[in-house]
């Protein structure tokens, strides 16, 4: 009979955890998941990180609560893993324990001073090109103006 | 060296009509036969006295290896490689037998008797005994040596060479020298067989410094080696010593695919090999011609390939509204083409066509025009109309041929500089002067032909005195036994050609019967400058852009016209100029339409050379992106526009040819042309006065001979040359490795 | 034995060639039919293994068509070796030795004609 009461109170808990059935509707229909825990921190970015060690087996027991605008995108509904800066990248994927709210990361010069996220499928992706030399050159008719 | 084919065959039909009845029985040589015999490994052969050892030795098909000898140089006799044995027939000498005795077979001519060993166990050790101190000095860079698979040196070592050398010195190493953006040099390689240093169709600005162990290679002091014909020392150098600056460590011989093809870029038409490899010209290399160019080529011809990889037309493109030119689709193109034709009267059409174009394009062309009711065809060479003209066809052709100078005594240039017009032609008068002692004179500005003549004056009126007789020069004339006269056709240009050439006419005609040469003999002769002409005007194009100047047409086609003969001053506002080409040169920026052609290695094509005879390229690479053989551009025309040319195939365009005019086809071979004394009878018809101006061919000297077309203008080399020979050779940066 | 297949032979050509199964055309023929009758019954089997998108119809159509281009075809020995080709073909369908691309190879629906006439050459390629 306990372990359903602490069903419930758990269940309970999550709408309180969540700010209400709106905030627990919205973040299941953001990631189709729902946790609390305690919060570590967050970035400058508004990403929550949270930890709770004791009811998710090791590696499900760190996540992220994405932000909902970064970098002048809306990201409400497209969230995406590289939203996560690089040092709580570190964290989030237990490389380290310490987390950036308590060990601050030496700065580092190629440490992005704002974080950019996978610009893969958008106008700005890299697209590999050919480096090789041309064996036609061919002629580029002369421009009207330049006449 | 000695060329002598007439008397060679003469001696061989006696030779062999005078043992035909008694074949059974060795007999000595007959005294009338005068042909010594001697035998190569046991197998007895017939040669002429004075024939070497080793020329005996190929008669019979055995090849004696060697580095220094060479065909078409004189002998040296210095690299040693082809000692052989001689055993000689049985003869005491100071009561001792002679029994061994290597001889250098390059340079020993034979003896009646000799039996020569050439596979013998002394001959065998004596070649590797040479070629271990041949060893001795060479580099083993044969991996990064750009003569690999092709060196002699490295074929030799393998087939008659030790396997081990008892030299444990170190190796002699010499200082590379910089000689230009043509030729590249890794001196240490040189094995001192002292080929580039004796004279090269006329060129001799390569010597040697020291002796022995210390001789070198090179020019004394440091200056550049360029002139017209040295890109053959590379084909002439054994080894990888001297090799091609442009092709270094592009490519390796049996990676390459060869093509037997036709140059274009004079008129000489040399047969040329052109190597490819992956869809991309990597180089050129002469082909052996006896009748055109021997075995040689010209810098251009053999370093100009790097100009079909630049500025090439590859997507056919029309103007758009704000006068652009943007690339389009053959559909688009060919259906304005069409639409312009179909839209305007026949005499309103006109076309050029220009320097490299083929005969089969020239044909297409002309049937297509005819078919619009227009007879405009013009070439950018003007010739002389009045007169015979170009109907009569000795009247333009280089009628005595280029190996025909060879058997004559006497040459009279007239406004023409062979050395930079046709230097393979150039090079044969040069090998005549030298052994055959020619006699040259030369009318217009005076130049250096790199052998010496007498200078008659620059003046077109010189001409005027030689056809009267009273110029001093007329007796030599006059006393000469087979006199040629050679006039450029770059002084028939000028306004007054047609008086030049009557006045060349009735030169060549006097000679000709005070000489009282065998009726065969031809005297005039007319130096082309560009491959296409004589096609052209066999096919009956008309010479000149005279009639389109004066009667501008609303269509202009412009096939390959790069000379810049016309421009949009000379037409009417509203005129339509279609290019049709390979290269964005003079005639696709001034063109409404351009439609891109293929190059002379990208078709099977018909060419004619200055001398009539008719050639064929072939494909060794496919046209680049959308470009086409230019027949089928125009026969693709012909059927948008609702006149199609009854041809879909090469073959067929040819038996149009063979119709219009059957020499055409006959490849490889000179079609006759024998109506000097009617031509001479015309062009006395004309009266015209020989200006005072004086006569001076365009290219005057290296500078000008780099860039005459549009691919050799395109090319990077060239412009190297040009660079260099103006700036001096330290002026190109060369990156330098190894 | 022997000897009768030599005199049928000799009677049917005055060249006597070793025949490959069949001594004659109606043998050859007998066995084009019973090779056709096992097409014939494989074609729903294999609509239905390898998933085609044709109907049983459909294939049956396309058997007789590759048979029919044959049909002027009279040498006994070339027929039999058409048959045993046809047959290694149905073994190969039979056995899914093939794919469902090398079958649908014989309907020709993915290869493009290649142009005929002079302009249609000219606009496709360099030397088609």
């Amino acid at each position: 009979m306990a372990e359903y009461a602490n069903i419930v109170r758990r269940a309970l808990g999550q709408v309180g955890g969540h700010g209400g059935i709106r905030g627990l509707l919205l973040q299941l229909f953001r990631v189709n998941d729902v946790k609390t825990g305690t919060l570590v921190g967050t970035d400058k970015y508004g990403n929550k990180y949270y930890e709770d060690t004791k009811h998710y087996f090791f590696g499900r027991h760190r996540w992220v609560i994405y932000t909902t605008e970064m970098n002048g995108k809306n990201t409400l509904w497209e969230v995406d893993g590289s939203m996560v800066p690089a040092e709580w990248h570190r964290w989030l994927h237990c490389i380290t324990d310490d987390p950036p709210t308590t060990h601050p990361p030496v700065p580092k010069k190629f440490l992005a001073e704002t974080h950019q996220f996978n610009v893969s499928g958008t106008s700005q992706q890299y697209v590999p090109f050919s480096t090789t030399r041309k064996k036609i050159h061919e002629w580029v008719p002369p421009k009207v103006g330049s006449q | 060296m000695l060329r002598l084919p007439t008397v060679g065959r003469a001696l061989a039909g006696a030779a062999k009509g005078s043992l035909a009845p008694s074949n059974t029985v060795r007999t000595p040589v007959r005294a009338a036969s005068n042909m010594v015999e001697v035998f190569v490994d046991g197998k007895p052969v017939e040669v002429e006295p004075g024939t070497t050892v080793l020329q005996a030795c190929e008669k019979v098909g055995v090849q004696i290896p060697r580095f220094c000898y060479h065909e078409r140089l004189s002998v040296a006799g210095n690299c040693r490689m082809c000692l052989v044995e001689i055993e000689k027939a049985p003869k005491v000498m100071w009561h001792t037998l002679i029994v061994w005795q290597p001889v250098a077979a390059c340079a020993m001519p034979v003896m009646k008797g000799w039996n020569i060993l050439t596979n013998s166990d002394k001959t065998r050790k004596a070649r590797e005994g040479v070629m271990e101190f041949l060893l001795a000095n060479h580099p083993l860079d044969c991996p990064i040596c750009d003569q690999g698979g092709e060196c002699d040196l490295q074929d030799q070592s393998m087939q008659f060479g030790s396997d081990r050398s008892r030299f444990s010195e170190g190796k002699r190493a010499v200082e590379d020298k910089n000689i230009g953006p043509l030729i590249k040099t890794i001196m240490t390689r040189c094995i001192q067989c002292t080929r580039c240093v004796r004279e090269i169709a006329g060129v001799e600005d390569l010597g040697t410094t020291g002796r022995g162990n210390n001789l070198q290679i090179g020019t004394y002091v440091e200056k550049m080696f360029m002139s017209e014909l040295s890109g053959n020392v590379i084909d002439v150098c054994p080894v990888g010593a001297l090799t091609s600056k442009p092709y270094a460590f592009t490519a390796r011989p049996w990676e390459t695919r060869k093509t037997e093809s036709v140059d274009v870029l004079d008129a000489v038409g040399s047969n040329i090999v052109v190597s490819t490899r992956g869809g991309e010209v990597m180089r050129v290399m002469p082909r052996l011609n006896e009748d055109v160019n021997e075995e040689w080529i010209s810098d251009k011809t053999r370093f100009a390939y790097d100009g079909l990889k630049r500025q090439r037309l590859t997507q056919p493109m029309v103007k758009d509204s704000s006068g652009q030119l943007t690339p389009s689709t053959w559909e688009d193109a060919l259906t304005r083409v069409a639409g312009a034709l179909q839209g305007v009267q026949g005499s309103e059409v006109a076309a050029i066509a220009g320097g490299m174009v083929d005969a089969e394009a020239l044909v297409s062309l002309k049937d297509l025009l005819n078919r619009m009711n227009s007879e405009n065809l013009c070439t950018e060479e003007l010739f002389p109309m009045a007169g015979a003209g170009t109907d009569l066809r000795s009247n333009y052709l280089l009628n005595t041929g280029i190996a025909g100078i060879e058997d004559c005594d006497l040459l009279l240039l007239i406004g023409t500089n062979p050395r930079y017009e046709a230097p393979l032609f150039n090079a044969r008068i040069r090998k005549s002067w030298l052994h055959n002692e020619l006699r040259v004179a030369l009318v217009g500005r005076s130049v250096d032909l790199s052998y010496t003549y007498d200078h008659l004056g620059e003046e077109a009126a010189v001409l005027q005195e030689l056809a009267n007789g009273t110029h001093p020069f007329c007796q030599v004339l006059s006393s000469a036994k087979r006199p040629v006269v050679v006039v450029g056709s770059s002084s028939l240009q000028r306004e007054d050609g047609a008086a030049i050439l009557s006045a060349v006419s009735t030169i060549a005609q006097n000679a000709r019967t005070s000489s009282g040469v065998e009726e065969g003999w031809k005297v005039l002769n007319v130096l082309h400058r560009v491959a296409s002409q004589v096609a052209a005007l066999d096919l009956g194009y008309k010479a000149g852009v005279e009639a389109i100047r004066k009667n501008p047409p609303k269509v202009l086609f412009l096939l390959g016209a790069d000379a810049g003969c016309i421009t949009r001053a000379d037409l009417p506002k509203n005129s339509l100029v279609v290019y049709q080409g390979h290269h964005g040169d003079v005639g696709a920026p001034m063109a409404d339409i351009i439609l891109p052609g293929a190059a002379y290695t990208e078709k099977n094509a018909t060419y004619v050379n200055t001398e009539g005879r008719s050639q064929q390229t072939r494909v060794a690479v496919t046209a680049p992106g959308m470009a086409r053989e230019d027949w089928k551009i125009i026969r693709a025309i012909s059927e948008l526009a609702g006149v199609t040319l009854p041809y879909d195939s090469v073959d067929e365009v040819r038996s149009r040819l063979a119709e219009v005019s059957p020499n055409l086809v006959r490849y490889d071979d000179v079609e006759q042309a024998n109506y000097f004394k009617q031509a001479n009878e015309l062009s006395k018809a004309v009266n015209q006065a020989l200006l005072a101006a004086p006569l001076v061919p365009p290219q005057l000297t290296a500078k000008d001979f780099y860039m005459t077309d549009s691919i050799s203008r395109a090319s990077q080399t060239m412009a190297k040359c040009v660079k260099a020979i103006t700036e001096g050779a330290n002026a190109i940066d060369e990156p330098s490795i190894c | 034995m022997a000897s009768t297949a030599a005199t049928r032979a000799a009677v049917g050509a005055s060249k006597v060639v070793k025949p490959i199964f069949s001594r004659d055309l109606d043998e050859a023929k007998r066995r084009v039919r019973e090779l056709y009758r096992a097409w014939y019954r494989e074609v729903p089997n294999s609509v239905a293994t390898f998933q085609l998108d044709i109907t049983t119809r459909q294939g049956r159509d396309k058997v007789r068509e590759m048979f029919d281009k044959n049909k002027h075809v009279t040498d006994p020995r070339v027929i039999d070796m058409l048959v045993i080709k046809g047959k290694m073909e149905l073994q190969e369908t039979i056995h899914v030795w093939k794919q469902k691309t090398h079958i649908m190879r014989y309907f020709h629906e993915t290869e493009t004609p290649r142009p005929t006439d002079f302009l249609s050459k000219f606009y496709s390629g360099h030397d088609p």
